[in-house]
Parts: C-alpha cells; sequence; structure tokens
C-alpha cells in the first residue's frame, strides 16, 4: 500500500490530480460552512448581478481590510436594458469567521452587506454557494454509482464465468442486449420514467441507480472473461477439492484475483458518470432545480448572452472538466502502477 | 466449412438477441408516463375529436402486449410503421442515414489516422515528455462535456465568421457547382468532426499505446531489437502486426456506433442526423421511430462484432483455434 | 531544470494569486450611450383593391412599389413540417408551411383584425346567409382555373367529411349540425349556418385546395390522404395557390420556397407580385441557434427575447439591422390549480380530499395571486422584456377587458385572505382549520430555463405565507400526461397560445367539457353534472358569445368571462412577453403590426 502511494506520488501530474481532488472533496465536505450563503437563499433585486468586486488597496491608495461594495440595479426602459452599478457610498468590510443565523461560516461581510464571489443567476442566487452544494451532488454521483455497479457487475460476471455452459450463455446474451441498446439513450429513456411525484433526494438516488444500469453489463463481461481464466487455475481447484462451496469460491478465491482491474476500471468510470449526469441536465432530465448540480447550472450556459456578458455562469463547466480531468490522469497513473499492459478499454 | 458453420451460428445468436432487446426497449419506453400526443392536446385549437382520431390511430388504447405484437408482427414483414405525427418511419431514417453515416465515417477514420500513430509513438516513446504531453492533451480533450465544447465551437464560427453555425449544408446548396457543394459540406462537417475527434481520439490513442506496450515487451520483439533491427524496422514488421490485432474487435464497436450518431454534439450543432432524430423521438415516446432505430443499433453492432471476429479470424490463426 | 520550471511555476501561482487578493479601489466608468427611442414613422399603406385586368380579378396591393428579385431568409423553431397538406396540419410549424401554399377565401386584415376577401373577390352576409363572389380567371400554379368547384370540393369532400384534421369541421357544427353549402354559379357559392354563428365568417380562412389534384387521394380513405402531401413529395407535383411555391425540402435543415408566377395579387403598377424570388425556412432547433444564425448572417429575421433585447437595441444604429417591439405576446404564461374533486374509476380520488378543500377554497387561491411577486418576474426572468399580466385573454387581444387593473403583490392581504379562509400560521407554518399541514407540488416542464425560474420564485413567494411547496420540473410530455389524462397533480406552470382575434378559440380552456379545462378536467365522455356555479357562467357565456354576430355585442361577454377567471383564480397570470424583432434593413415594406408581427406581407416585401 505504501509502496502504490510511494509510486502514485513519483508522477507530478499524478501528484497535482489528487491533491486537486483531495481538496475539491474537502471543499464540498464543508459547503455548510465555507459558503457565505445558503442553498435556498436568494436576492430578488439582484438577479444576475456580476460578480463582487474585493478590494485590498482603497481609493486614497493605502492598503486596507478587504472590502466591497453593494450593486444597486437599475433599469434603462427605452433599451430593456438592465445595469449594475456599485453603490460606492457604504463599503462592506469582509468578515473572517463571522456567525450568521447562529452558524459560523469560513468568511462573510458586514451586515447589509452583499458578497457574491463569482456572481448570481437567474433566482439571484450566490453562484459561489451553489457550485459547492452542486459539487456535493456532481462529484458523489460516480461513486454511488459504482457502488451498485461492482457488486453487481463482479457477482453477475463471476457466476456466469465460473459456471460457464447454458447458465453463461443466458447471462451473457442478457448482458449483451443490455449492452445493444445505445447507452445514452437508454439513460434517456429510464430517466425519463422517473415517476414524477419524487421529493429530490429519491431523485437523486434513482439517477444514481440509472446511471448504474447503464455500467454494469460492459464490466460484468470482462469481468466474466477475467474469470474464464482464474477459475483454471491450481487454488481454484485446490478449493474445490477440499469442498469449499460455489459461491464461497467465487467470493473468496476468484474475486479477488479481479482488484487491480477493479481498482482502475473504478478511478477511470468515474468521470464518464459525472459527464453523464451534465448530459442528462443539459437535457432536463438530470438533477432538478431549486436542486443545485454542475450540470444543471451549466445549462444556463447555453445562452448566447450569458456566454458573452455572464462569463460567471461558465464555472461550473471549468469545475467539470478540472474533477473529469485530474480523474483521467489519476487513473491513467494508477493503470500503469497496477497493470502496465493492460488492455482492457474501460 | 468450419467457417461458414461458425457464421452460421452466430447469426442464429442474434435472433434472442434482437427479441430481447426489443421487447426491453418497447416496455421501458411504453412504461414512461409520456404522452406521444401532448403537443396536440396543449394546442387550444384541437378538438377531442381529433385527439380520438390519433389515440386510434397510434393504438395507445390497446394494453401493452397488444401494441407490442402489432409492432412486432408488422416489423417482421419489414414494414417500419409511421412516427406518431404520421410520416413513414422507414423514409425519416432514409432522410438522416446519409447523413450521420458521412459525419462518424468521417470522424472514425479521422481518429484511426491519427489514433493509431499517435499511439504507437506514445509507447515506443514510453515515458517521455512526448508521452507525457499526449496524456494529458487527449486527457483534455475527454474532459470537457461535448455539448459544453460544441456551444463554444459555435460561438467561435460566429466571432471569426470562419465556419457556419450548425446544419449540413447552406440553403442555396442546390444551386453550386460540384466543387462549391464539396466545400460547403467540408465547411459544415468541420466543428461537428473537431468535437467528436476529439472525444474519441484519446480512448484509441490510449489502447494503441497499451497493445503496443505489451507487444514491445514481448521476447520475439526484444529479440528483433538485440539482433540490431532498426527501430523503424521492429515497429512495423513485427510490433505493429501483433498490436492491431485487438484493434479489429474495436473496430467491429466502431462500426457499431456508426449509426447510433452523437446525439448531443449534433442537437447543439444542429446537425440533421440519427442522433438527433432519436433524441427527440424518445423524449416525445415516438414508439415505431424509437424501436426502428434501436433494432438498427443492435443489428450494427452484431454485424460489427461479427465482421470483426471473421477479420481476425482470418488475420490471426490463433484465434481459429479458440473458437 | 526541472526545479527552475518549478519555481517559475510556483511564483507565477502565487503572483496570480496576490493579483487577485490585491485590487485596488478605482471607481468603474459606466457608459452613458443612452440612445434616443427613435419611434419609427410608419404610414400604412391602404388596404388592397379589387382590379379586373383583361377579365382577371386580380387584388391590387397599394404599398409603395419595390424591386423585383431577392431572397430572404427565416427560421422555425422545432423539427419542421410534418406534412404539406393544409387540411391535415396538426403543427404550428406545418400549419404556416401548408399556410404559404394554400389561401383561404377570406383572410384577418392584419392591422385591425377584421375579415377581408382574399381568394373571394367579395362576400356578404345576410343573416345566417354567406354568399362568396370568387375571383374570375385566377389560376393554381399548374394553369388551371380556380373555381367554385375546388371550393366546394374542399368544404363538402374534405371538412365536412372531418378527414386529416377535424377540428375545424367540430369548431364548425352549430346545434349538432354543420352549414349547407351550395354552388351558386362557376364563381360563386353559398353558406347558410342553422343558426347565427359569429366564429363562422373567420373560419372561411380554411383553405381551399384544388379539386383536380387533391380528389385522386381524399377518394381513397383516410390513411391515404394522411400520407398525402408528405414533406418528401416531389415539389414539382404540388399543385398550389399561394404566392410562393414550394422548391425544395430537406429533412430538419429548411425549406425553400420560390415565386409563384400565377399569383392573382398585383403592385400599384399592374406587375404580378411577389417581388421576392424566394423565401427560406431554416429548421432551427432552438433559440439559442436562432440568435447564433442571426449573428453569423446566415438569417434575416430573428425574434428576440429577455437579455438578449439590451443588446440588439445597443447595436442598432451601427448595424445592418432594425429592431421592432411588436408589443405583447399573443400566448399566456400561468400558474394553474387543480380543482378536481372527482374519483377515478377505482374509487381513489385523482386529488387528496385535504387538498381539494384548500384548492376549491377562493381566498385560498387568491392569497396565492396576491403573493406572487410579477414585478421581479418580469424583471428578473423576463430582463424586464415583459408585461405583468392578470387577464385570461392576451394583452393584444381585440377583447381584452381594460377594466381588471391587476394588482402589486402584498403579502398581507395575502396573510388576511388566508386566514380568513381558516388557515393558522404557527411558527412560520401554515396549517388549515383541520390542523393539516400546507404542502403541495407545484409542476413544470423540465429543460425550460424561464419556467424553471418562474417555478423557483413561486416556491419562494409562496413559503413565504407559510406554505411548503415541493417544485418538480418534469419531462414536458409527462407533464401534460398528468395534466389532461392522469390529473394527479396539485399545481404547474404552463403557457398557451392564444388568438388575439377570437377569444371562441379558447372554448376548449374554458367550457366545462373543453379537452383542455385543465383546472378542472373531466374524463372524455362524463356525464355528471357537477359544474361549479361560475363554470355554468362560463359555459353560458361561451355557447352565447358564439352566436352573436357583432362585436359591441360579444364584448361585454368576453370582459365578463375575464372576470370570472379573475375572481376566482382557477388560472393565475404571471407575464406576458414582449415581443421584439428584428430584420435586416435592405427589406422595405415592413409595417409592422401587433396582430400579425413582421413578416406577414411576404408578397410585398422587396430587397432595397
Amino acid at each position: 500500500m505504501r509502496e502504490f502511494f510511494a509510486k502514485l506520488f513519483q508522477d507530478k501530474f499524478a501528484r497535482i490530480s489528487f491533491f486537486t481532488l483531495v481538496v475539491l472533496y474537502l471543499i464540498i465536505l464543508f459547503a455548510n460552512f465555507i459558503a457565505p450563503y445558503s442553498s435556498s437563499y436568494s436576492n430578488r433585486d439582484k438577479a444576475y448581478a456580476p460578480p463582487s468586486k474585493v478590494y485590498t488597496i482603497d481609493e486614497k491608495g493605502k492598503l486596507s481590510r478587504p472590502y466591497t461594495y453593494n450593486y444597486i440595479r437599475e433599469f434603462e426602459p427605452t433599451l430593456m436594458q438592465t445595469i449594475y452599478k456599485q453603490d460606492r457610498s457604504q463599503k462592506y468590510y469582509l468578515k473572517l469567521l463571522p456567525k450568521v443565523g447562529g452558524k459560523r461560516h469560513l468568511f462573510g461581510v458586514q451586515d447589509g452587506g452583499e458578497l457574491y464571489l463569482l456572481g448570481t443567476d437567474i433566482n439571484g442566487r450566490d453562484v459561489f454557494s451553489r457550485l459547492l452544494f452542486g459539487g456535493r451532488i456532481s462529484m458523489t454521483v460516480g461513486f454511488l454509482a459504482l457502488l451498485i455497479v461492482f457488486p453487481i457487475g463482479l457477482l453477475y460476471g463471476g457466476i456466469s464465468g465460473y459456471f460457464g455452459g447454458i447458465v453463461d450463455t443466458l447471462m451473457m446474451r442478457f448482458a449483451e442486449a443490455v449492452m445493444a441498446i445505445p447507452s445514452f439513450y437508454l439513460l434517456i429513456i429510464l430517466a425519463a420514467i422517473l415517476p414524477t411525484g419524487m421529493t429530490s433526494v429519491q431523485r437523486f438516488g434513482l439517477i444514481v441507480v440509472i446511471l448504474a444500469l447503464i455500467g454494469w453489463a460492459g464490466f460484468a463481461r470482462v469481468v466474466r472473461g477475467m474469470v474464464l481464466s482464474i477459475k483454471n487455475e491450481d487454488f481454484v481447484s485446490a478449493a474445490k477439492t477440499i469442498g469449499a462451496s460455489n459461491l464461497r469460491i467465487i467470493l473468496k478465491h476468484i474475486l479477488p484475483q479481479t482488484t487491480s482491474y477493479v481498482i482502475i476500471a473504478m478511478t477511470l468510470s468515474i468521470p464518464s458518470y459525472i459527464l453523464a449526469e451534465s448530459g442528462l441536465s443539459f437535457l432536463g432530465l438530470g438533477i432538478q432545480q431549486p436542486d443545485a448540480s454542475w450540470g444543471n447550472m451549466l445549462k444556463e450556459a447555453q445562452e448566447f448572452t450569458n456566454i458573452f456578458y455572464r462569463p460567471w455562469l461558465l464555472t461550473p463547466g471549468i469545475l467539470i472538466f478540472i474533477a473529469v480531468l485530474s480523474f483521467n490522469l489519476l487513473g491513467d497513473v494508477i493503470r500503469d502502477i497496477l497493470d502496465p499492459k493492460s488492455q482492457k478499454r474501460i | 466449412m468450419e467457417f461458414f458453420k461458425y457464421i452460421s451460428k452466430r447469426i442464429l445468436q442474434v435472433i434472442p438477441l434482437l427479441i430481447i432487446v426489443s421487447i426491453i426497449s418497447f416496455f421501458i419506453i411504453r412504461l414512461a408516463p409520456i404522452d406521444p400526443l401532448a403537443e396536440l392536446r396543449l394546442n387550444p385549437s384541437i378538438s377531442q375529436e381529433t385527439l380520438d382520431k390519433e389515440i386510434k390511430r397510434l393504438k395507445l388504447d390497446k394494453p401493452i402486449y397488444i401494441q407490442y405484437i402489432s409492432w412486432a408482427k408488422s416489423f417482421l414483414k419489414g414494414d417500419l410503421g409511421y412516427t406518431s405525427a404520421g410520416e413513414k418511419v422507414s423514409t425519416k431514417l432514409k432522410e438522416r442515414i446519409p447523413n450521420t453515416l458521412l459525419l462518424t465515417s468521417i470522424v472514425v477514420f479521422m481518429t484511426w489516422i491519427v489514433g493509431i500513430p499517435l499511439g504507437i509513438f506514445a509507447a515506443v516513446k514510453k515515458e517521455t515528455v512526448f508521452d507525457r504531453t499526449l496524456t494529458v492533451v487527449s486527457s483534455v480533450g475527454m474532459a470537457i462535456p461535448s455539448f459544453f465544447f460544441a456551444i463554444l465551437l459555435l460561438i467561435f464560427a460566429v466571432k471569426t465568421g470562419w465556419f457556419p453555425v450548425g446544419g449540413l449544408t447552406s440553403y442555396n446548396f442546390n444551386e453550386f457547382s460540384l466543387i462549391g457543394k464539396f466545400f460547403d459540406l467540408a465547411k459544415h462537417l468541420v466543428l461537428p468532426t473537431v468535437v467528436l475527434f476529439t472525444i474519441s481520439l484519446s480512448g484509441l490513442q490510449r489502447q494503441m499505446r497499451a497493445n503496443m506496450l505489451e507487444v514491445w515487451d514481448s521476447d520475439y520483439v526484444k529479440f528483433a531489437r538485440a539482433k540490431g533491427l532498426s527501430e523503424f524496422k521492429v515497429i512495423f514488421k513485427h510490433a505493429l502486426r501483433n498490436a492491431i490485432n485487438p484493434m479489429i474487435t474495436l473496430l467491429g464497436f466502431e462500426f457499431a456506433g456508426l449509426l447510433s450518431g452523437a446525439a448531443l454534439t449534433e442537437y447543439v450543432f444542429q446537425y440533421p442526423g440519427l442522433g438527433r432524430l432519436i433524441l427527440e423521438a424518445v423524449m416525445k415516446s415516438d414508439i415505431n421511430l424509437v424501436m426502428a432505430s434501436l433494432m438498427m443499433g443492435t443489428i450494427m453492432l452484431i454485424l460489427g462484432n461479427l465482421i470483426a471476429d471473421i477479420l481476425l479470424m482470418l488475420t490471426d490463426p490463433r484465434v481459429r483455434g479458440t473458437k | 531544470m526541472k526545479r527552475i520550471w518549478g519555481i517559475i511555476f510556483l511564483i507565477l501561482i502565487v503572483g496570480l494569486f496576490l493579483k487577485a487578493c490585491i485590487m485596488a479601489d478605482i471607481p468603474e466608468q459606466y457608459s452613458d450611450n443612452v440612445i434616443n427611442a427613435d419611434i419609427k414613422e410608419i404610414v400604412y399603406p391602404a388596404k388592397e383593391r379589387n382590379v379586373a385586368i383583361n377579365g382577371i380579378d386580380y387584388l391590387q396591393s397599394q404599398a409603395p412599389l419595390g424591386k423585383f428579385g431577392g431572397e430572404l431568409v427565416v427560421s422555425t423553431i422545432g423539427e419542421g413540417p410534418k406534412t404539406f397538406n393544409p387540411c391535415n396540419t396538426k403543427d404550428a410549424t406545418s400549419s404556416s408551411m401548408a399556410g404559404m401554399l394554400y389561401d383561404g377565401l377570406v383572410t384577418t386584415n392584419p392591422r385591425t383584425g377584421e375579415v377581408q376577401p382574399l381568394l373571394a373577390k367579395s362576400f356578404e352576409v345576410n343573416g345566417n346567409d354567406y354568399i362568396i363572389h370568387l375571383r374570375k380567371g385566377i389560376k393554381w400554379t399548374d394553369g388551371k382555373l380556380i373555381t367554385a368547384e375546388d371550393v366546394i370540393y374542399t368544404y363538402k369532400e374534405i371538412v365536412f367529411k372531418g378527414l386529416g384534421n377535424p377540428s375545424t369541421m367540430d369548431a364548425m357544427i352549430v346545434d349538432g349540425k354543420l352549414p349547407s353549402l351550395v354552388q351558386i354559379d362557376d364563381y360563386t357559392v353559398k353558406f347558410t349556418t342553422p343558426r347565427p354563428f359569429a366564429p363562422f365568417l373567420r373560419q372561411l380562412s380554411y383553405p381551399i385546395v384544388p379539386k383536380h389534384y387533391f380528389k385522386p387521394y381524399s377518394d381513397n380513405g383516410e390513411s391515404v390522404f394522411n400520407a398525402f402531401l408528405s414533406p418528401n413529395t416531389n415539389p414539382k407535383d404540388i399543385v398550389s395557390s399561394g404566392a410562393f411555391k414550394l422548391k425544395e425540402y430537406v429533412a430538419a435543415q429548411r425549406v425553400v420556397f420560390v415565386r409563384n408566377p400565377n399569383y392573382y395579387k398585383i403592385n400599384l403598377e399592374n406587375k404580378q407580385l411577389p417581388y421576392l424570388d424566394k423565401v427560406v425556412y431554416l429548421i432551427v432547433g432552438d433559440t439559442n441557434n436562432e440568435i447564433l444564425k442571426f449573428e453569423a448572417k446566415e438569417l434575416d429575421v430573428l425574434s428576440i427575447r429577455g437579455s438578449n433585447v439590451a443588446q440588439y437595441k445597443l447595436n442598432e444604429a451601427k448595424s445592418d439591422y432594425s429592431v421592432y417591439n411588436l408589443g405583447a405576446d399573443t400566448g399566456t404564461l400561468f400558474l394553474v390549480i387543480n380543482l378536481n374533486n372527482r374519483k377515478d374509476k377505482n374509487g381513489k380520488f385523482y386529488v387528496n380530499p385535504i387538498k381539494q378543500r384548500w384548492f376549491g377554497n377562493r381566498d385560498f387561491r387568491a392569497a396565492i395571486d396576491w403573493a406572487i411577486d410579477r414585478k421581479n418576474m418580469v424583471q428578473n426572468i423576463a430582463s424586464g422584456v415583459a408585461e405583468p399580466l392578470f387577464t385570461a385573454e392576451s394583452l393584444n387581444s381585440i377583447y381584452l377587458n381594460k377594466y381588471i387593473k391587476g394588482h402589486p403583490s402584498d403579502i398581507e392581504v395575502a396573510r388576511k385572505s388566508l386566514q380568513k379562509a381558516g388557515f393558522v400560521l404557527r411558527n412560520g407554518k401554515l396549517y388549515d382549520n383541520k390542523g393539516n399541514r400546507v404542502e403541495f407540488d407545484l409542476y413544470t416542464n423540465a429543460g425550460n430555463l424561464e419556467r424553471e425560474a418562474l417555478g423557483v420564485m413561486i416556491k419562494q413567494d409562496l413559503e413565504e405565507l407559510g406554505m411548503k411547496v415541493n417544485f418538480k420540473p418534469v419531462e414536458f410530455n409527462s407533464l401534460v400526461n398528468k395534466l389532461t389524462n392522469t390529473y394527479d397533480w396539485d399545481m404547474a406552470i404552463m403557457g398557451l397560445t392564444g388568438s388575439p382575434l377570437e377569444p371562441h378559440d379558447g372554448k376548449n380552456v374554458w367550457t366545462s367539457k373543453g379537452s383542455l379545462h385543465m383546472f378542472n378536467q373531466r374524463p372524455a365522455n362524463y356525464s355528471v353534472d357537477d359544474r361549479l356555479s361560475w363554470e355554468k357562467d362560463l359555459d353560458e357565456i361561451f355557447k352565447e358569445g358564439a352566436l352573436k354576430l357583432l362585436f359591441d355585442e360579444r364584448k361585454p361577454l368576453y370582459d365578463k368571462y375575464q372576470t370570472i377567471i379573475y375572481n376566482q383564480k382557477p388560472i393565475i397570470y404571471l407575464y406576458s412577453p414582449i415581443r421584439i424583432t428584428a430584420i435586416r434593413k435592405k427589406f422595405k415594406n415592413i409595417y409592422p403590426t401587433p396582430l400579425s408581427g413582421l413578416i406577414y406581407n411576404l408578397d410585398e416585401i422587396y430587397v432595397e
């Protein structure tokens, strides 16, 4: 184990990726503490407000405690233009560890001040805070799906490969049938049958299940291939002769041999789940408002005006990019360490 | 003889697969609480009688299994039925298939032409700056959500004016000369190709690299290198021939993907391909259209696997024995 | 070497971080480029006149003379036309495409909204008799004359038989009877309605089709007729009458129309219109793509919404397009409440009886209406490019009840209304008089940014009142299924298209047996009379309104129906977007009207 990490950290990209991911997960873990606003906060008078500017040098050129100004919204009726201007009459100083509504936050601003580090969205919600809360969904959806995919895939592939014969044929035909349906359409069809009366937690859970339903078949097939070759090894026959039950042989003797493949497959398939969630949300079938996920926040970036005039709405895209890239780079290195000749395309 | 027996056995295996796929997909689509007539229902000027007529025509008043049986019957007769809007499914598919084939075959061709050599070089130059850079660059390509990348490229097209904004042909396409037509098509195809190419390149390149590495470490390559053969000769005469075999299986998968299209990319680029058609059909529960395209996708997948297997048998004598 | 790069990299990172932290407070400059609104002086040309030349009854446009030639590229959002058969269109795109090809006997004046002749030279209305005089000598695209035969054929063998889309037939039935139709001579026909029926004259805008081209198909039954004129029909075979004829259809990409040389409209120099050689409809998937195409100059006309408007208005002066304000949209956007108190086949209530008592309470609905913050909806979601809406008729309807003024949002009024209805607020949570916590679902269609944002706002507004709102965006088709089939919903944010000219078109929504009577939907063959008293009033109004012929007689009736909806609030209206449209400056003879938009007169538009 220690050797594994030593090797891992030798690689520059793996090191950076690993720490990026650790930082991302820490941030979303402490989202309640770090985010200046709660997930339900919204300020109607400040929809699409640009990011607050935080100043450390005041207007006289002197160093100062960081402060910011609020924005005022103006509407210009002939052009139908909404304009945000700074209200320079009142400075609001930033505060470390303030108590807001009985809870301590990492940072905040004096009473009456508004601090939107990454601006606000169409409903006047703080994009920065929503990014943190949205990360909770986007960054965990993959892991949770894997928790379903792996046991099913391992068991299914293990049984199919171990018993062989008609069991194998039947099980593999079914898995192939699932694989034969183009996964993206299957994903959409399944997302569309989700019952409509669900709470957001239930919906999140079911989306995880759906993502898992797409992934298990391919995984099971690879496991089955590995089991086919492992089951003829000496230690399996030895276990059989001492009368171990089939299930025990599969679970205790055969499946552990696939560990390194499983680890590689895990790191390399998480990014595809993150991307799948964003694709679903793009079509309006993923996580729904008012809950945040990076995918459904990025939906606002479809609009031409938003890309040009409100670039802060693109930040969820950047975070998806960083997370996926980190997982990919990390997975590559892990594969090189555990199984340098791996041929399995995942 | 052995060969034909194998092929006919494979073809027979296809039938249960098709049946399972069709049952699974038909039932999950019909279980969805999606009303194929939603748009009609929300149109205040459409009367109840019109709705009743449509419900009868689409057999929505019948239980699901009867709907399935009547679909399966006409499918066996080669009749794909009508879409929920009343157009022939076969004509709809015929309109879109050439467009999708055009795009996907260009993308597959490009990725193979670029990805295979890159994979080889990355393996030969393993752990050098070149290899590392390539890994990172291709990971970057894989990490951008395809629809987001497509949107950014569209904006790029608008701002530079170098490329048209989506679609496949300009509106006065038919008035162009042959060369003009060619360039018009090419101009429209660049951006979607870039998106799909970026996404699929890295996978292929990594796969080729892995294959090559495996062969590279094998005894006969080591031996060939020890003999003092030139690097070039070793790569192309000894290593490559063995490393490319697993890629043939992959080619089979690529073949299957030719017709399933890339829905999100097609959607953002307004590309008149199958992917967008199926996407829209799925969202509207347009059962005949969805089923026809799913069946087509399944058949393509099986065909692709079959072709790959045959190619493997022809190129690699070892495989023939094990099958 | 490696270390040096590492250090440089570190310095860069630290530098960037410091750069982000140290920010000098320099006041921002705001540009003051407020452009004075230039009110475009538009002189409308006079109404078209009938002119007979060589025995042919032409229609003469009174618009200024233009130049022949050129092309106009417009867009249609969605999947494109599904048929070119004007008798079988069921969606807006197909209708407008088929409408390009086939003209009706009459049409709507784009400015006043009154009915005026089109294929007909003139018409007379005597009580229940409608005598239509056709133009003599005008031709189909294949050179055959358009005569009374075609009119008789269209109505008797297609409309009255309910071939294709039977909605027109259903709309024409009065007291269970269809109007009668007789041919008087080659160019005159007479319709007789069983009773006075106001919408009838406008219904005569139904497209007239060529008998010699359609008959072989209409004689062969429903399915042959439905497949007839599918988008893949060879354009050369199509016989039509409109200003433009079909040139090309490319699936999911475009529909191209070219000038019809046989068109019956002429300009002031008696030359046959249209001016344009070609009209191209690009089929685009969504508004984002439409905007990009306009920016890339692939499109000539663009309808702009919300936050994009300011940008286009700012750039108008130095660009090649003009921006027109066409006033409020004809569609409506609303929150609908489910008043259904019926049981399904298994004896289970569609809506939980506890909720039925809330939703059935007028004061409860009024509280919701008062709590909704329309002002900020308009400001945030529509970027100020909209008007708050309180009436069932859209703001540009000629039947709009101008006495309904609406009200600003007021949470106190809402609270009082709830109190009056017996609801109590405890610890910020609202309970009914039996102690049930007020909690319900709010649906809208997912994937629509505007409606999702509306839902988030309404949820917040209602939670101010102590209600618990579960906001659930669902897939569009699933939502409609709930509204019209399964009835298991509480509240929903929806939109409907409407007609600014004919309130009777809304009868499917407002009459108790309508197929779109969403707020209290009854199954198709429901026989029990459980109408609410005001539902009875609505039924009466729509029955009576259709029988009155004069605008002044109808107006008070339709005013009353809007008052009923406003008082009872089964549907709470939100806002009406303002339609802003841009068109390239090179196009002339553009006379925008709130009723018909910008390019209704395609035959008169020319390129400078």
